[in-house]
């Protein structure tokens, strides 16, 4: 094949982008269909390319700019991951957005996006990255503007969160430009270290924030509630995790070569670690299926970054692994959702209850779903988190504060775990607080691509060589691995009596719970009204500790600031400048006073004052 | 025709024609129209017609009487298409705004009058007669801005006069020092006396007063924000075209492109710049009239434009230059855009609008388009302009004021999301119902072609960039002689 079909992925979906753009909105099935068959086609393509190499270098811009894509094992992946979950979101929007407006203008944004993310993963040179990267900011305004007359504001706070942290990654790219004297990014290996580490800071911070870690997270859950809920499974669900995870890899193994002994890792491993708990924690208390879900994307990337941030091997496989995992299951979940969404007519888990007999489809997924995220064996995302404890224990041992990491990653698991059960209690068993008959299993284009995920939790968990020995261990390299593979089961049975104690503790603390409080939505009542943390939670649930809204307050303060010097200068000219001058010409209006004599005597000491100047001059 | 017949025709048409213009409007206003945009567009061809040659390398020289008179490298010719672009733009939209007040002959008088004397100072060999056209631009505007004649109007364009009389008084000292030190008001024979020896910091310092005064620059910038009394064309006019364009262009036309200045500039330049957009863009946070709101914006860009032509690398002044492209078509789509909310709503209070975006939907896209631009979002022009001067910045090593700027690029992302959703989201709070509507189909057509040039300017950034690039290297080569001497590396 061509190189140049490098450039398919990203202008096939940008193209089609345009053209679902003409369609008219009465037109939104057929522009469905049409952007479904783009997405499969996509899908179709990305597959071919799958194990080969590539490089494609095309002249852009003056200043020696280069548009060089590259083909390596890792963007295929991340290629293929994209496809795969454009096109399964693409399908399920087909029945659930029906009949909404503006169905033009998602699938445009929807299909801007994928094009972009394609971009953004294939660049090889640092600009062409950060353009596509950076452009992703008008897809997402796009994306969530459209969700209803009020979703603006939520809009704006994505793109304002998001537009600051790329601003920090133009600077960061700027600076490894200047340090490492190239942008072609298979070119840079730069030791961190000093001035590198500053890079390496702003460019995590671009990375964390497009996958959600905290601070850059609270438009997640805003987002939940405003926007058309297949954004949620596309952008934080799945792409923004793949785009944000797959450039922290990046500049963690290739760009900067991150060593278990910079402080940098344990920077990013406390990231991970506060992370995890504090979006878990807020997640538990949660009353709205898609807000809760919400949470847990932004509890998710703490594991993920805590295992990268471990800078060990076994680490770094688990914190990819975890990657997949989570797209996968999150979108899944976010799909069932959707699937509630539509056909119970809320996402009010007080409005939501005895679902399961009427969406028993839709049920099973989510448990499996469900126990996957909750690290439940065999499904997939107990073998990832497995290798991100063996990780957070090793990097514990190297900076001596032996199995702090681990615990805080263990008791995630466990607040995970039981807010999983409060969600799927809430929702599908207990009684019915809908009209059930009314209720129905979701229509096929919806459950066929949950279904499919679903089978993709198992089969990644069950046979969990596929993805750790073909897609993930490569991007590592042999010279990492030593002949190491983390398939199988996991190598520490420690580790995994530990988790399923943990698990059984969560089960049985829901039990308590639900006892206690009567029913499964109140099931966590008893943490979120626990003496020490209500108000704390109160507080959070006022949004006080939103760093948005924190940095808008700070924001402010400069403004103010600057106001007032403005103001001054201002005063300067209209007030004190007009007043100076008054002054000036009143106190020489006030010397004429008419008489002959001074005018006089004026002339005379002014002459004398010039003779004195010509004879001292000579 | 030969080039500098070309040349002299950019400068002429325009300036002379200006003259005309009232004459003729007494008779057919149609042809008074029809005949200021083709003045203005004459300067626009010609300066296309003129790129294909300095961007080969090659300078032209108009000669008159064995004076030196305009000189044409690809810096001037870069500058000279940016101002009439946007500049012939604006003049279209006039036709649709204008007509609704009395005075309209002046007005297209003042009007190409400013972009002839824009020419003339793009092209300008000498000082004295840049100096001229600078005053001569300061009465324009003077006019322009106390236009709809209310003592209260008047007396802030008497404040705009005054400020850039008084800034360009004191840099025409600087000149009478520069004369002093070489003998010559003639750029070229300067540079040649000079022979890559930097000026004195004496006639740096008067220079940069006026041209700090021009382009606006915190402390000189206040009357800025107040001329936004003017009628909306005019306001675009300063802000995007012309008026604070003159002090950034003759800054890397003095300081870049003719000679050099002593390496502490490279710091104290950036430094002032760094103020003036932190100071700028957080006035432009709290401020509610949507006029003044973005002229606060322009201050504050035109601080990034400084830092990049002032920062001393080469990175920084392509940034400079093409920051200059890419903020006078965005900047001059925004302005033009409040001209249209601001004459269908009557006020320029942003708090009073609001949900706007139902029946303006083109203004509105094309406000956002602009307004993308400006923040430095890709694919949009902007980006590309806003990444190399921060690079520049960062190139530099002076972190500090690095970090300033990107503070102040932060902030412009906030105010231009806040007034786009004041203006245009959320429940109108405007009393009259139904809301307004689109401005006149001229208006509406000029406001969504800056908005398309700002993303067509990202998307075919080979074009620009090209265009920047030969410009710096032209720069470049007249610096390079002075690195060696001061042992200084950009």
């Amino acid at each position: 094949m061509n190189v140049r079909f490098l450039l398919v992925p990203i202008l096939l979906p940008i193209v089609a982008g345009v053209l679902a753009l003409l369609f008219r909105n009465r037109q939104g099935k057929a522009c469905a269909w049409f952007c479904t068959a783009v997405t499969a086609t996509q899908l179709a393509i990305t597959a071919s390319f799958f194990g080969q190499e590539w490089n494609l270098i095309l002249p852009w811009g003056a200043f020696g700019w280069q548009f060089a894509l590259k083909l390596t094992p890792f963007s295929n992946f991340i290629l293929l991951a994209a496809a795969v979950f454009g096109f399964l979101i693409c399908l399920y929007s087909a029945a659930f957005m029906n009949g909404k407006r503006f169905l033009n203008q998602y699938y445009g944004y929807f299909l801007f996006t994928l094009g972009l993310v394609n971009g953004a993963v294939l660049a090889d040179n640092l600009i062409v990255l950060l353009f596509f990267w950076e452009s992703l900011l008008l897809t997402l305004f796009g994306m969530i503007v459209i969700g209803h007359p009020g979703a603006f504001k939520t809009a704006v706070k994505a793109c304002i969160i998001s537009g600051v942290a790329d601003l920090c990654l133009l600077v960061g790219i700027g600076m490894t430009i200047y340090l490492a004297g190239t942008m072609t990014i298979s070119q840079i290996h730069l030791p961190v270290g000093g001035l590198n580490s500053v890079a390496f800071i702003f460019l995590m911070i671009g990375a964390m924030a497009k996958a959600g870690a905290m601070p850059f997270h609270s438009w997640i859950p805003d987002a939940a509630v405003d926007a058309p809920l297949p954004f949620m499974a596309l952008l934080p669900g799945a792409l923004d995790k793949l785009l944000g995870i797959y450039f922290l890899t990046r500049i963690s193994l290739d760009i900067f070569v991150l060593t278990p002994l910079s402080w940098l890792s344990p920077l990013l491993m406390i990231i991970g670690s506060i992370t995890i708990l504090l979006a878990v924690m807020m997640a538990l208390i949660q009353k709205d299926y898609k807000r809760l879900l919400s949470f847990h994307a932004i509890s998710q990337v703490g594991y993920m970054i805590l295992g990268i941030g471990t800078a060990v091997p076994v680490g770094i496989v688990g914190g990819l692994f975890h990657m997949i995992n989570n797209v996968i299951y999150k979108s899944g979940l976010f799909l069932t959702g959707g699937a509630v969404e539509k056909q119970a007519g809320a996402t009010d888990l007080a409005k939501l209850g005895g679902l399961g007999t009427r969406m028993p489809v839709t049920f099973l997924c989510f448990i499996i779903l469900a126990a996957s995220i909750s690290g439940v064996p065999p499904f997939n995302g107990f073998f990832s988190k497995e290798l991100v404890y063996d990780g957070a224990l090793e990097a514990g041992r190297t900076w001596h504060v032996g199995w702090t990491f681990y615990a805080a990653a263990l008791l995630g698991s466990f607040f995970t775990a039981a807010s999983f059960l409060k969600l799927g209690h809430a929702a599908f068993l207990g009684k019915p607080n809908t009209d059930p008959a009314k209720v129905r299993e979701a229509p096929m284009t919806m459950l066929i691509p949950m279904i499919i995920i679903t089978a993709l939790c198992i089969l990644f968990g069950v046979w969990n060589a596929l993805p750790l020995e073909r897609l993930i261990q490569p991007i590592l390299g042999e010279h990492r691995l030593e002949g190491h593979t983390f398939a199988g089961w996991p190598a520490s049975m420690t580790l995994v009596i530990l988790t399923v104690v943990v698990l059984v503790g969560a089960f049985l603390n829901h039990l308590w719970g639900a006892k206690r409080s009567g029913s499964g939505l109140g099931a966590a009542d008893h943490i979120h009204y626990a003496p020490g943390l209500h108000p704390l939670y109160d507080r959070a649930e006022r949004r006080l500790f939103d760093p948005y809204e924190i940095g808008l307050k700070i924001t402010n303060g400069i403004a103010r600031i600057a106001w007032g010097i403005d103001r001054g200068i201002d005063y300067l000219y209209d007030t004190a400048a007009v007043k100076i001058t008054y002054a000036l010409t009143n106190g020489i209006r006030k010397a004429h006073t008419g008489s002959l004599f001074a005018y006089l005597s004026w002339s005379l000491a002014g002459l004398i004052l010039i003779i004195a100047l010509i004879l001292g001059g000579i | 025709m030969n080039l500098n017949g070309i040349l002299t025709l950019a400068v002429v048409v325009p300036f002379v024609g200006a003259f005309i213009l009232p004459v003729i409007g007494r008779w057919s206003e149609r042809l008074r129209n029809g005949l200021s945009l083709i003045f203005v567009l004459v300067s626009l061809v010609a300066a296309v017609a003129l790129i294909p040659t300095v961007t080969a390398g090659r300078t032209l020289l108009v000669q008159w009487a064995g004076f030196n008179l305009f000189y044409a490298d690809t810096l001037a010719v870069f500058m000279a298409f940016v101002s009439s672009l946007v500049g012939a733009i604006i003049v279209l939209y006039s036709f649709g705004y204008i007509r609704h007040y009395s005075w309209r002959n002046e007005y297209y008088f003042m009007v190409v009058l400013f972009l002839g004397s824009m020419m003339g100072i793009v092209f300008s060999r000498n000082l004295l007669i840049l100096y001229l056209f600078w005053e001569i631009t300061a009465i324009a505007c003077w006019r322009l801005i106390g236009f709809f004649r209310e003592k209260s109007y008047v007396l802030k364009a008497d404040k705009a006069f005054l400020v850039t009389v008084f800034g360009a008084l004191v840099m025409l000292l600087g000149f009478i020092t520069i004369y002093h030190q070489t003998g010559s008001f003639d750029l070229g024979q300067i540079q040649e006396t000079l022979q890559g020896q930097p000026i004195s910091n004496l006639a740096v310092t008067l220079i940069l007063f006026g041209i700090l005064s021009k382009s606006a620059t915190v402390p000189l910038h206040t009357w800025l924000p107040d001329a936004g009394v003017a009628p909306s064309p005019v306001t675009a006019l300063l802000h995007a075209a012309v008026l604070v364009k003159i002090g950034v262009y003759v800054y890397a036309r003095l300081f870049l492109a003719s000679w050099t200045i002593e390496p502490v500039w490279h710091t104290i330049i950036p430094a002032i710049a760094a103020v003036s957009a932190l100071v700028a863009a957080g006035a432009a946070l709290l401020e509610t009239d949507l006029k003044r709101l973005i002229a606060y914006s322009t201050i504050s860009q035109i601080g990034f434009i400084f830092l990049g032509l002032a920062i001393g690398n080469e990175i920084g002044i392509a940034g400079g230059l093409l920051y200059i492209l890419m903020h006078g078509i965005a900047k001059g789509g925004l302005f033009l855009c409040a001209g249209i909310i601001e004459q269908n709503t009557h006020t320029k209070d942003i708090t009073k609008m609001g949900g706007l975006i139902a029946t303006m939907p083109v203004t509105a896209v094309s406000f956002l388009l602009c307004a993308f631009s400006v923040m430095g979002i890709p694919p949009f022009g902007g980006f590309f302009s806003k990444y190399m001067v921060m690079t520049g910045a960062v190139t530099s090593g002076q972190i500090a004021i690095a970090l300033t700027f990107l503070v102040g690029a932060f902030l412009t992302i906030i105010y231009l999301f806040r007034v786009f959703t004041l203006v245009f989201f959320g429940e109108s709070k405007l009393a009259v119902r139904p809301l307004p509507a689109e401005g006149s189909p001229v208006m509406v057509f000029s406001v969504a072609l800056l908005g398309a040039l700002s993303i067509l300017s990202g998307l075919f950034i080979n074009f620009p960039s090209h265009f920047v690039q030969s410009a710096v290297q032209q720069i470049i080569w007249v610096q390079s002689a002075v690195n060696q001497i001061l042992g200084f590396i950009p």
